[in-house]
């Protein structure tokens, strides 16, 4: 039975080569979409899926409560770790890490920086990495140990046979290589980390660390088998206070499954969806293609149903009964989106690199993993499904007397308009998608273009290593001197990254009940004008440091919550540490968030706390001569290290990777979704030409044009579009305007971009539908009449 | 084997309503050809359909082989169908996308019979209308007669125990429709009942009995030498 089924079928399919290109290519298209698509939602969902015991593993999560809002982030105190530990029943092992260390690696003539991280060695037991060489159970055996992973181990050594060697660590002290483990894979935490040493080393230098009131490792956690969070978590409510009255911090731990896809938190300090959110959208939108797809395949099964009649009126008549027709119409649509799916796994193939690329991952699509192949075939029996049920009830209701009868089928009404309707879907789909990409490179366009209150162009940072920090001014006077920069400055952090912050400040006439979170920078002098910041009110600092360490200046936004006239001149302090004057107010500038306005700020002048050089090139200079000058006056002064450095603008384009990956994921399903739909519809017109050409034939010949029929012809499809129109625009708003939501500096969504999402999609639409119109306009009468 | 007992067939569309049948009474012997004559309109095609159980009478009593089959629903209809009934219609109805023994072999997959005794029984009837020969191609590859001879063949393949025919000559030439008939005449002498609906009186001369209807009921019965 299934034989016959197949048989016809396939000659079916080879019958109306066309109508079997236009289905097979949409569903193909679809297909390959939404496996792409779903490659990538793999990738995200099995996120640290790596480390085996990930349903134990914790992170310290710290809220911290100003004025109302609540602030929730990863730095812990010091003392956590092991006093929680020793406090909390359930908890089996804890470990503290830094954020991140870029360190000169140097084995003979070779000089690396590398990402590694300070870690405890607790460290190994909550994330099981896969030792090659060395001892897992006791990765630290002394104290300037270091585990790299085998890429690192090959890049110095040529292979990974290398315990018991050493590197030396910026050119100052040798580490002894106690273990090697293998490479992390992409998708898993830690994955740009490149090696690990024992805790106590940063500890020992950053001895603030150890006490409760200041926030400045990560905290993991792992907990003990059938241990609930929830038992912990009330153990730590007030934990932190009733060690250090003054903190403003509560601890909770925060699962290894949400650090991916959540870990985003409102004002309430309540979780909200992160990246989970692009996760549903992107596969809502990958089904919303595949829908597009089927219904390709659904109004073209059913058009051509009267070609289709007269075997479902034989098969009736030798006795098929109406479920074996449905299962054989199902089987047949299974069996074309079969041929898809094979078409789409070639596709997919072929175009996977570019979408790599898009996304920026190194996904694959392997054939024999169990996963994949279950979810082509699911895809495709889903797909097969959804497409072939409306033409299998359809087409096998028909009566045999009427069809074998050859009389009218009363399809007119009822068929036409669910064809219609899916049309309309179609176009829907196609105008909102168009509407949300040109909204979304908007909202980026108009981000981008925001006047940041600096200057980011010319402008490069980098790290302070060795002796740079030392040899500052005589690193800056020539720079000047030789015409390469116009300035250069020191700062705790860089221009676009003002991290540490505290809540600790005061002020005259300050409400004492509410606490202002306030970032905090150190600087050099001359860090305000390199950066090309504008004063508002009052000075800069002078060119003399020593001269100005008791005074500050602060943002505007902090000026205006301060709420004194005379804000130059009044005092702020800051907990024990010291009273400061401000001299100035800066003209607000961007940062930390590109889309928000900015947080309240505070600039003292003391480079001794800078993390980072800064330098601004003269704004007509060649920027290649003025990197390799800049590079050979750094080297000169601070011998031994690589320099490497970062361009502001360069950093800032990073900020808009997410939005921009929707952007271009928008953009790529608003064009699939228009082909796709544009396929539907060329068939469908080629149909309906086909369909009225008697009716064409006689209004010919009683003197209709050519263009009166080809206007005839695409009026019906023109009004289809006009109604998606109407459908989609108030979806399109409702969704843009609540994904601008979430970006309080965001652009206004103006009416002409529904005008043209509209005009594009009618234009799409009429040159599709015009080819059909015209080519049976133009067709000769006589033959056309003589055919019945 | 067919007792029809005061028949009714309404068509209704919204303004017109058209009595098709009009309390027609009809009884066929098995082993009996009967030919239906009557002009266009006379509900001659209706009284086939519902013969052949693919449309149900409105009113009326309808006794096949004994069992009343009025009031059966689609699945039974087409179990009793597949069974015992075969159908030859004027325009050949062969499905485009199978070849000759695909058509034939089709009642036989419906009907549940194995791959192996389907090849036998094909062939067989295909030998029997002398259509062997072009078993692998396609309908439109073959004449009007030899299609006809094909669905011929496809309406006896199932034996079943009544042929229903449509005007079967009304597509062919005479040395053609004659060859036809030949073979509905063969088969009644095999023992199969047979119902046609026909125009011609030459086709009809090969029947026992021809019932003559007008408007939904019968006028005449004359029964042949």
């Amino acid at each position: 039975m299934f034989k016959n089924y197949f048989k016809i079928a396939v000659r079916n399919l080879w019958k109306t080569k066309g109508y079997s290109f236009l289905n097979i290519a949409g569903l193909a298209i679809g297909i390959a979409c939404a496996g792409l698509i779903f490659l990538w939602v793999e990738d995200e969902v099995t996120y640290d899926q790596y480390y085996s015991n990930n349903k134990n593993i914790y992170k310290v999560k710290n809220s911290q409560t100003y004025d109302g809002t609540t602030f929730v982030f990863d730095a812990t105190p010091g003392p956590l770790a092991q006093s929680m530990k020793a406090d909390i029943p359930g908890i089996k092992t804890t470990a503290r890490t830094t954020w991140g260390n870029r360190v000169l690696f140097s084995l003979d003539d070779k000089t690396i920086y590398e990402q590694g991280l300070y870690v405890d060695s607790g460290f190994f037991s909550i994330f099981h990495f896969r030792f090659l060489k060395g001892n897992a159970a006791n990765p630290f055996p002394q104290l300037h140990s270091l585990v790299v992973t085998s890429d690192m181990a090959e890049k110095f050594f040529g292979t990974t046979d290398i315990v018991g060697k050493t590197l030396k660590v910026n050119n100052e002290q040798d580490y002894v290589i106690t273990a090697v483990i293998k490479d992390l894979p992409e998708n898993a935490s830690f994955n740009k980390v490149h090696w690990f040493s024992p805790f106590r080393i940063y500890g020992e230098n950053n001895q603030w660390l150890q006490e409760w009131g200041n926030n400045g490792i990560i905290t993991y956690v792992q907990t003990e088998d059938n241990t609930n969070s929830n038992s912990i978590n009330k153990k730590l409510v007030g934990y932190v206070k009733s060690r250090n009255k003054e903190a403003n911090s509560e601890m909770s731990i925060y699962p290894n499954s949400r650090w991916r896809l959540y870990d985003s938190f409102d004002k309430n300090g309540a979780e909200k969806e992160g990246r989970i959110r692009y996760v549903k959208l992107f596969s809502l939108i990958a089904w919303i293609i595949l829908i597009i797809a089927c219904i390709n395949f659904m109004n073209l099964a059913t058009a051509r149903s009267e070609q289709r009649a007269r075997e479902v009126g034989v098969r009736k008549v030798l006795g098929a009964v109406k479920s074996k027709l449905i299962f054989q119409f199902l089987a047949e649509s299974l069996i074309m989106t079969f041929i898809s799916a094979l078409v789409a796994v070639v596709i997919m193939y072929f175009t996977l690199p570019a979408f790599n690329n898009l996304v920026e991952k190194h996904l694959s699509l392997n054939l024999l993993a169990p996963l994949h192949i279950i979810s082509l075939l699911v895809i495709v029996l889903i797909s097969g499904l959804l497409a072939g049920s409306y033409p299998a009830f359809y087409l096998s209701s028909f009566n045999p007397v009427m069809v074998l009868k050859k009389l009218k089928l009363k399809n007119g009404a009822g068929a036409g308009f669910i064809r219609k309707s899916l049309v309309v879907i179609q176009f829907s789909v196609s105008v909102i998608l168009i509407i949300c990409t040109v909204i979304i490179y908007q909202q980026i366009r108009h981000t981008k273009d925001r006047d940041l209150g600096f200057n980011k162009n010319n402008l490069v940072f980098m790290s302070l290593q060795g002796k740079l920090k030392d040899n500052f001014t005589p690193i800056k006077n020539e720079l000047l001197q030789s015409g390469i920069a116009e300035n250069a400055s020191l700062s705790s952090s860089d221009e676009l990254q003002y991290g540490s912050n505290s809540g600790d400040f005061s002020w005259d006439g300050k409400d004492p009940g509410k606490q202002l979170l306030v970032s905090m920078v150190f600087v050099s002098p001359e860090h305000l004008s390199t950066a090309g910041m504008k004063l508002k009110e009052g000075r800069d600092f002078y060119p003399n440091a020593a001269a100005d360490s008791n005074n500050v200046i602060i943002n505007e936004t902090l000026a205006k919550a301060m709420k004194t006239k005379n804000v130059i001149g009044s005092i702020i302090s800051w907990g024990d540490e010291g009273k400061y004057t401000v001299v100035g107010v800066v003209k607000d500038f961007i940062y930390n968030n590109v889309y928000t306005d900015p947080a309240p700020l505070i600039f003292f002048c003391n480079p001794g706390y800078a993390n980072y050089l800064s330098i601004r090139f003269r704004p007509d200079s060649d920027i290649r001569t003025a990197l390799s000058g800049m590079e050979s006056i750094i080297k000169k002064y601070n011998p031994g290290y690589p320099v490497e450095y970062n361009f502001v603008d360069d950093v800032f384009d990073m900020y808009f990777k997410g939005e921009t990956l929707v952007g271009k994921l928008a953009a790529v399903f608003a064009v699939l979704a228009i082909i796709i739909s544009c396929l539907g519809l060329f068939g469908l017109s080629a149909f309906t030409a086909e369909n009225r050409i008697k009716e064409i034939g006689i209004r010919k010949v009683l003197g209709a044009s050519t263009g009166g029929l080809a206007t005839l012809l695409s009026k019906d499809f023109i009004r289809m579009v006009f109604i998606s129109c109407i459908i989609a625009f108030p979806i399109a708003w409702w969704v843009m305007h609540s994904w601008l939501q979430d970006f309080e500096y965001r652009v206004a969504i103006s009416w002409w971009i529904f005008f043209g999402a509209g005009l594009l999609a009618l234009l799409i639409a009429l040159v599709t539908v015009s080819f059909q119109a015209v080519k049976a306009a133009i067709a000769n009468p006589v033959k056309s009449l003589r055919m019945e | 084997m067919i007792k029809i007992t005061n028949l009714e067939k309404i068509y209704r569309t919204e303004e017109v309503e058209t009595v098709a049948l009009n309390k027609l009474s009809i009884e066929v012997k098995g082993g009996e050809f009967v030919a239906v004559m009557g002009p266009s309109g006379c509900g001659k095609s209706t009284l086939l359909n519902i013969l052949g159980l693919l449309d149900d009478p409105d009113a009326g009593s309808f006794v096949f082989n004994g069992i009343e089959v009025a009031k059966f629903n689609e699945r039974k209809r087409a179990d009793l169908r597949k069974h015992n009934i075969g159908f030859v219609f004027q325009s050949f109805n062969l499905i485009d996308e199978l070849t000759v023994f695909e058509n034939v072999e089709l009642p036989l997959i419906y009907t549940g019979v194995k791959s192996a005794d389907r090849k036998k029984r094909v062939e067989e009837v295909l030998d029997k209308v002398q259509i062997m020969h072009r078993r692998n191609h396609y309908p439109q590859q073959l004449s009007g007669g030899q299609q006809q001879r094909v669905a011929v063949a496809r309406a006896v393949v199932n034996s079943p125990k009544l042929i229903l025919a449509d005007e079967p000559t009304g597509n062919l030439d005479s040395s053609n429709g004659n060859e036809v008939m030949q073979m509905l005449t063969d088969l009644n002498e095999q023992g199969t009942t047979i119902v046609m609906v026909t125009h011609s009186e030459h086709d009809a001369r090969y029947s026992h009995r021809i019932i003559r209807m007008l408007d939904g009921q019968t006028v005449l019965e004359n029964i042949m030498v």
